[in-house]
């Protein structure tokens, strides 16, 4: 540590703060916002993707990268144009053996800075590490940012503690008020109880407007109540999955199959969103497909040439066929 | 001067059509309830004294190690699973979820093949990314294909990465009498075939491309293998490996003073086994070429200096950026300050690191004025593309360095 004392604060000019509205902002977003705000800095979120970000992000990738990626590099190009110090990109490795998240998101700032440099664009990267595996905390990565952005020990460590406050208080709303949604819909008589579906995908597909905002606006428009997997209480989904796998990797996946588990008994049918292609979700969907019987699944997957185009025929035929199911099958209809 | 590169999002085979419904999305439906992934049924009961015959998924040419491991360290049977054929890489990739990463297609392919030869135990190991959850996945495929008398030594089950976990696990599932003393004497046996391997290999591609005599260096490649595979004892390896490296190097070979040269970085799996990349290095051995394919065991699990190499990069990476990132980087790097004409990149299909990996090679590319050789492998088994793409980037970086 002595020996980084000389390039200590090294970031302190940086006032303007610009967080991608993408990946893992869907996730950690609250904390990272009120972090910044708490240290003094201006935060700067650019608008929901829509078609120009993700063709500017593809514009920047490799053509094989991820739809989530792409639009991830669209929005660090709409920030850059905000005229912001620097855009925060964080890299996240893990929370323990099997909390890990996608290479993706370990690989990010690095990505961000060689994809730039490849298209001879400038940007300013601030970043961070977790991999509490390796000893790199949580609270020691914050600390450790706010140091170099020039913050008193004091002032770092209150930020960050309201940071993470920020975001539990949020999540937790979120988890109860989807559990108040399940709780008086059970209370509905039987005949009157909408259809229940499920949307399992990663947050920065399912709430992203561009990608899974679709499918929700479609599952609505046909009267159905929409549960999300990632809207739960993320804990208790985290150890409910080990009764399902041993041994997937990915933190987000684990919180997602968790969910499943248990809101089987209160859902008609279950819709796996992923972004073309999801290295995690291309094992973990397979797997849910084989082993979570008893209600139907749609499997659906966006993809970076045709985007959501089809996706609400697909969604369509699939409530079709669960409300047909709920009558009692297709012979009673 | 511009660098030259290829396109980084062709295939080398011919392009693989999607089913269209695949793409957009697909129903399922199956009655029962939610099963675990993992296995609770009950095994057949088996007589507690016969020996297991396990088997190993196919990895380029370390066979022989899996064999020395299963035999003198695990003490158990040891299946060889059947050299790949197309109906073999066409099963697994059947038996696969469409974009998952394409050494597991290979692997339940290899799986299934050696069921069939009467395996009852499939070793599967652990690491990074996806492969950690390959062992558990492809047991329940293999379940759900109707194989059921079998069972998995899934290392990433042992969680902790402590040694004495390691052997307790392997004492329960494969054999309970396993001896510790012996064991390790010969995981040092195993340790030292495995860098024999490598290190034979390294000699083979660097002068196998100029051989007087066609066909000289394989069969001493042959003949190394297999006495690698009959070896008994550790002394039987390094007096294989010696005999093998001095029939090697009295070969005679017509090596130009200053050959092409051509490295070799990528996917972990892809970039070494030969049934997966379409036996690229022979195909550029044949074009009279100096190879160097830097992934290996040795070079990246036994001899691995993480924080030396995430040094030596600092220019393109602030943190380690995945499992293979931060090797092939600085491989790649390496490779471009000793010279050489060009690099090869491999990845299979879908490989998140590796597409990562990408915007730095370019980097690399530009500041060095290396050309940069992206290919990527699927499951394809038709070789005309990869050809044609080798040769051009042959002819081109032999022209450059005619010019230069």
């Amino acid at each position: 540590m002595a020996l980084e004392l000389h390039r200590r604060a090294e970031l302190a000019g940086i006032r303007r703060v610009g967080i991608p509205r993408a990946l893992m902002y869907y996730r950690y977003g609250i904390a990272w916002r009120t972090f910044f705000q708490e240290l003094g800095c201006e935060v700067v979120l650019d608008a929901p993707s829509d078609r120009g970000t993700l063709e500017v992000g593809d514009h920047l990738s490799v053509d094989e990268c991820c739809l989530a990626s792409k639009l991830f590099l669209g929005h660090v190009a709409a920030l850059v144009e905000q005229d912001v110090d620097a855009v925060f990109v964080p890299s996240l490795m893990g929370y323990g053996r099997f909390d890990t998240f996608c290479t993706k998101f370990q690989a990010l700032p690095d990505l961000v800075e060689n994809a730039f440099a490849v298209a001879n664009k400038r940007v300013r990267v601030i970043s961070l590490r977790i991999d509490e595996l390796k000893g790199e905390t949580e609270q020691d990565a914050y600390l450790g940012l706010a140091a170099r952005l020039g913050a008193s020990r004091k002032d770092a460590k209150r930020a960050y503690r309201a940071a993470s406050a920020d975001q539990r208080d949020y999540d937790a709303s979120m988890a109860r008020e989807q559990e108040r949604l399940i709780k008086s819909l059970a209370k509905l008589p039987e005949q009157e109880r909408p259809l229940t579906i499920l949307v399992a995908a990663h947050p920065y597909v399912s709430h992203d407007p561009f990608v899974g905002g679709v499918v929700e606006d479609a599952l609505r428009e046909l009267g159905a109540c929409v549960l999300f997997a990632d809207e739960t209480d993320k804990p208790r989904a985290l150890k409910k999955s080990y009764e399902f796998s041993h041994s997937i990797p990915w933190m987000v996946n684990r919180e997602l199959i968790g969910s499943i588990l248990m809101l089987h008994n209160q859902v008609d049918g279950i819709v796996l969103m992923s972004a073309y292609p999801c290295g995690p979700d291309s094992m973990c969907d397979d797997a849910i497909e084989r082993c979570i019987k008893g209600k139907p699944i749609l499997t659906l997957t966006v993809d970076a040439q045709a985007g959501t185009a089809g996706v609400e025929t697909r969604v369509e035929s699939f409530v079709d066929i669960l409300s047909y199911q709920k009558k009692g099958g297709y012979l009673n209809a | 001067m511009r660098s030259f590169q290829s396109q980084p999002e062709q295939g080398v085979g011919e392009p693989r059509v999607k089913r269209p419904a695949e793409e957009r999305g697909r129903i399922v439906m199956r009655e029962g309830t939610p099963r675990p992934l993992f296995f609770k049924g009950k095994r057949p009961k088996r007589d507690r004294h016969s020996r297991h015959k396990v088997a190993f998924f196919h990895f380029r040419n370390y066979e022989p190690a899996f064999k020395y491991f299963t035999e003198q360290v695990l003490d158990a049977d040891f299946v060889p699973t059947p050299t790949p054929t197309r109906a073999t890489i066409k099963r697994g990739e059947a038996m696969s979820a469409d974009y998952v990463c394409t050494p597991f297609k290979h692997i339940i392919g290899d799986y299934a093949a050696a069921l069939d030869q009467g395996a009852d135990t499939l070793v599967q190991v652990t690491g990074f990314c996806r492969l950690n959850y390959y062992g558990e996945l492809q047991e329940m495929i293999l379940r759900d294909a109707g194989y059921t008398d079998f069972q998995m030594l899934n290392f990433s089950y042992v969680a902790s990465g402590k040694m004495r976990d390691y052997i307790a696990y392997c004492k329960k599932v494969v054999n309970p009498n396993l001896s510790v003393t012996h064991g390790v004497k010969n995981l040092l046996g195993v340790y030292r075939m495995v860098e024999h391997i490598d290190a034979f290999r390294d000699r083979y591609l660097a002068n196998a491309g100029f051989a007087v005599e066609p066909g000289s260096f394989e069969r001493v490649r042959k003949e190394f293998l297999s006495a690698m595979n009959s070896a008994r004892t550790n002394f039987e390896i390094e007096d294989g490996f010696r005999r093998a490296m001095d029939a090697l190097d009295s070969l005679p070979v017509n090596k130009p003073v200053d050959p092409v040269r051509v490295a070799i970085v990528g996917e972990y799996y892809t970039a070494q086994d030969p049934n997966s990349n379409l036996n690229l290095e022979q195909k550029l051995l044949d074009m009279g070429v100096e190879l160097k394919n830097y992934m290996s065991i040795s070079n990246f699990n036994l001899h691995y200096n993480a924080q030396a190499m995430q040094a030596s990069i600092a220019e393109y990476s602030t943190y380690d950026m995945g499992p293979t990132s931060t090797f092939n980087i600085a491989c790649a790097k390496r490779a471009a300050e000793q010279d050489f004409d060009g690099i090869v990149h491999i990845k299979s299909a879908g490989c998140t690191p590796e597409i990562d990996v990408m915007p730095p090679l370019q980097r690399i590319s530009r500041d060095y004025h290396i050309p940069v050789l992206f290919l990527t492998f699927d499951t394809q088994t038709s070789d005309a593309g990869l050809d044609t793409r080798l040769e051009a980037f042959f002819d081109m970086i032999a022209m450059r360095k005619v010019r230069s």
